[in-house]
């Protein structure tokens, strides 16, 4: 009897599991979505982003000073990876035009009294003037004027601190009384590629999927089919069946859909992969199967089959923000914060980033799984009521 | 035109898809941005020092806006706190610190940044490169003081030039200024093509396009024509408003004129339209053309380039940027609101996203057709 059970209930499974990939398979509109987007995308922000960062960004250069210091600190700034000098204006007036034609992203003033205060052990100052149209121009500039002050500074220091009557011992253990030692271990060059592109795969996956799966429940809902349709036999029971069944349609193509975001494109992309494929392939166990009961359960809100692609675009950009990766999720307000443990994606980008960027193992990311499995749980709980619903619905109607 | 009035008034998803989700994109990034950088970091401190200079390192960081300190009893610890994100950023004190500073051993700090977080990260690297530099300074400062030189005498010693940094088009270095100023034409953009794809392609997809085409006794033109003012009208109220919001409520710096920005919004929105009006005419099925439509907007985003700076892009992909309008509209916003360059410095964005409107004349014989014989699938 138990064996005849679980014999049907596979059978029925099965079933389902076949008549959804029809479906799927049947709507071009999905297909685009999954294959043309879930397999295209990646690849094509991986060339977009493939450059890790602006270097030798143009800046001009106002020299008033004209004097030997200042042209060393130009040609050290010239001599930096992030700037490179183009440009040396007569006036402010010519750098600024330079700069509103965009053919330089900064512009570094050095002041007539620049060498006669270094001379007279007064502060000089030399100031930048940043477009302030990209964060990385920004970054780019300060970094570069600021290690190039520092290293200036020294030479600078030691002649000074001998002037001010320090032994010669004495002066280089004041120059520098202590040294630091800087670690960036993980992305070493500030790669903006590898920021972005680690936060937006997962995301694709997600929300490719939401899309399409909605986009079947909208059509279903459309042509008056109910998406919830059970097996005939058992007179209104077997919701798990249905939502078993089309989840497993849904998880195999994911499976392989994300096998290849995660694993294949960031080897394709070059970015560094800090973690054994086996780790991240079992975070993309839960996180797909998260993924599939979260649209499952989302999806039943949507009456036709287009509003979701209004909802799709929009909760693209918020659902990459809501993971964190840029502006940091110590400082979210307490709302949005609540907000972002709806998405699956929000746990499985961070853990991501942490495993294969920073190669933390799977055991160091077990609270981010953790918190998956509960969005499975509930999101499958949620999915069976809403094709509970559905059912009844469609059987009053009829 | 006051058939698709009614049209728009018994689908209320057309409304709802516009105004709710501008709204909610503009409320949702004005409020999560709302701090204009991100305050107190979590940076990690391994004090194997215990001596009043390692204390007060961390006093100086807790005392700064960006940081807070959470101490951490071993390395390993702050290791694994930092790989999984816990903190932006570690450093150690060793043991001894401070004696080898006052008997000049030059003892190191080591500090550590986990910059796969970008933001928090090069902040916190910024934070703690001044701390490093700062207390090599207050060393110097009690040195120097028992010597019997004045502050500023001192000053000109420790710190020989100083940097006076001007931000052009965002003086408070406000994170939203960088991304809402592109984010939300952007999503503007992606609304305006969606919906004008949604509106045309439904008229195929219901099979009510040639009662369209009766009401507007036969002409094409004047069906289009009905059509789309509507929307038009729509969509650029929406964009000023959001206009407003920004330069006005906001406050977000704008050198120029508000009113050249409405000029650039409403091109913006008629070149969205004539990407729409392509999309559709080119791919007269309404479920394909709007997932192409919906793929080619995402990507909208990322080409405005204000993320990533177009140049920074490898070669061969720097032209696609340019067709997008919205890459355009960012071009002519830098100009207005940074240098207040007034029309001549814009006016070519203007003509490239004016270029658009060549698009809709190339595909407008096919959709006619399809709108006539209805011989696409429908589905």
């Amino acid at each position: 009897m138990k064996k005849k059970y679980a014999g049907q209930w596979l059978a029925d499974v099965y079933a389902i599991f076949v008549r959804e990939l029809k479906h799927i398979f049947s709507d071009s509109g999905v297909l685009v979505i999954f294959f043309l987007a879930g397999l295209l995308y990646p690849v094509l922000y991986g060339l977009v982003y493939r450059n890790d960062s602006v270097e030798d960004m143009p800046v001009a250069v106002v020299d008033r000073s004209g004097s030997s210091d200042s042209r060393r600190f130009v040609r050290a700034l010239d001599a930096t990876r992030e700037l490179s000098v183009d440009y040396a204006c007569a006036d402010m007036a010519e750098a600024e035009r330079l700069m509103q034609q965009r053919r330089v992203n900064g512009i570094v003033m050095i002041p007539s009294d620049f060498d006669h205060k270094l001379a007279s052990m007064e502060q000089a100052t030399v100031s930048t003037y940043g477009d302030m149209s990209s964060f990385l121009y920004y970054k780019n500039l300060t970094m570069a004027v600021n290690m190039v002050m520092l290293s200036e500074m020294h030479g600078i220091q030691t002649s000074r601190f001998s002037t001010a009557g320090l032994g010669a011992q004495q002066v280089s253990q004041l120059v520098q009384p202590l040294k630091y030692e800087e670690n960036i271990p993980y992305n070493r060059n500030f790669s903006y590629s590898l920021f972005f592109l680690s936060a937006v795969l997962m995301i694709i996956i997600q929300q490719t999927m939401f899309y399409g799966v909605s986009m079947l429940t909208g059509t279903m809902r459309e042509e008056n089919r109910s998406f919830a349709i059970l097996p005939q036999s058992l007179h209104g029971h077997g919701i798990s069946r249905t939502v078993i069944g089309r989840g497993a349609a849904y998880w195999i193509l994911y499976v392989g859909i994300g096998a290849y975001v995660a694993g294949l494109v960031p080897w394709m992309t070059g970015m560094p992969q800090n973690c054994p494929f086996r780790d991240i392939f079992i975070l993309l166990l839960f996180y797909v199967t998260a993924c599939v009961v979260f649209s499952f359960t989302f999806s039943t809100f949507i009456r036709h089959r287009e509003t979701v692609i209004v909802i799709f675009l929009m909760m693209s950009p918020i659902c990459l923000f809501l993971t964190g990766f840029s502006w940091p999720q110590s400082s979210f307000p307490w709302l949005w914060k609540q907000f972002s443990y709806i998405f699956p994606s929000t746990f499985a980008s961070r853990a991501f980033i942490n495993m294969n960027t920073a190669g933390a193992d799977l055991s160091m990311c077990s609270g981010e799984i953790a918190a998956l499995t509960v969005q499975i749980i509930v999101y499958y709980l949620l999915a069976c009521l809403a094709a509970f619903w559905e059912n009844r619905r469609s059987t009053m109607v009829s | 035109m006051r058939r698709e009035l009614r049209l728009m008034q018994q689908r209320p998803v057309y409304l709802i898809a516009t105004v709710g989700v501008l709204a909610f994109c503009t409320v949702f990034f004005l409020t999560f941005l709302k701090d204009r950088q991100p305050y107190d970091l979590p940076i990690g401190v391994v004090d194997s020092d215990h001596s009043s200079l390692s204390r007060n390192f961390t006093r100086q960081i807790e005392a700064t806006k960006i940081g807070k300190t959470i101490s951490f009893t071993s390395y390993t610890e702050a290791r694994k706190a930092l790989q999984t994100g816990k903190i932006t950023a570690f450093f150690v004190i060793p043991e001894n610190f401070y004696d080898d500073v006052l008997s000049y051993r030059q003892p190191t700090l080591s500090f550590y940044v986990n910059t796969a977080y970008f933001i928090g990260g090069s902040l916190s690297y910024k934070e703690l490169l001044t701390l490093a530099n700062l207390s090599s300074g207050a060393v110097q400062r009690e040195v120097l003081r028992a010597k019997g030189l004045t502050d500023s005498e001192i000053m000109g010693l420790i710190q020989p030039i100083t940097i006076d940094a001007h931000q052009i088009g965002n003086p408070t270095m406000d994170y939203k200024v960088f991304l809402v100023n592109a984010l939300l034409p952007g999503i503007l953009e992606a609304i305006v093509i969606l919906v004008t794809v949604y509106a045309l392609g439904s008229e195929l997809k219901y099979g009510t396009s040639r009662h369209l085409l009766e009401k507007a006794g036969g002409s094409m033109s004047a069906a289009m024509l009905g059509k789309l003012i509507p929307y038009t009208i729509l969509f650029s109220a929406l964009g000023i408003i959001c206009d407003c919001i920004l330069y006005d409520w906001a406050g977000f710096p704008m050198a120029g004129s508000v009113f050249n920005m409405f000029v650039g919004t409403f091109v913006l929105v008629l070149a969205s339209e004539a990407v729409a009006f392509f999309i559709i005419g080119a791919l007269p099925v309404l479920r394909l053309a709007v997932s192409i439509a919906a793929l080619y907007s995402t990507l909208g985003f990322s080409m405005a380039g204000f993320s990533l700076p177009v140049e920074a892009m490898p070669s061969f992909i720097r032209g696609l940027p340019a067709i997008f309008p919205v890459r355009h509209y960012y071009l002519m916003y830098v100009q207005e609101a940074f240098y207040a360059s007034g029309f001549g410095g814009w006016y070519m964005q203007l003509v490239y996203m004016l270029l658009f409107l060549f698009l809709p004349p190339l595909v407008y014989r096919r959709l006619q057709k399809a709108y006539v014989n209805l011989n696409f699938p429908r589905k």
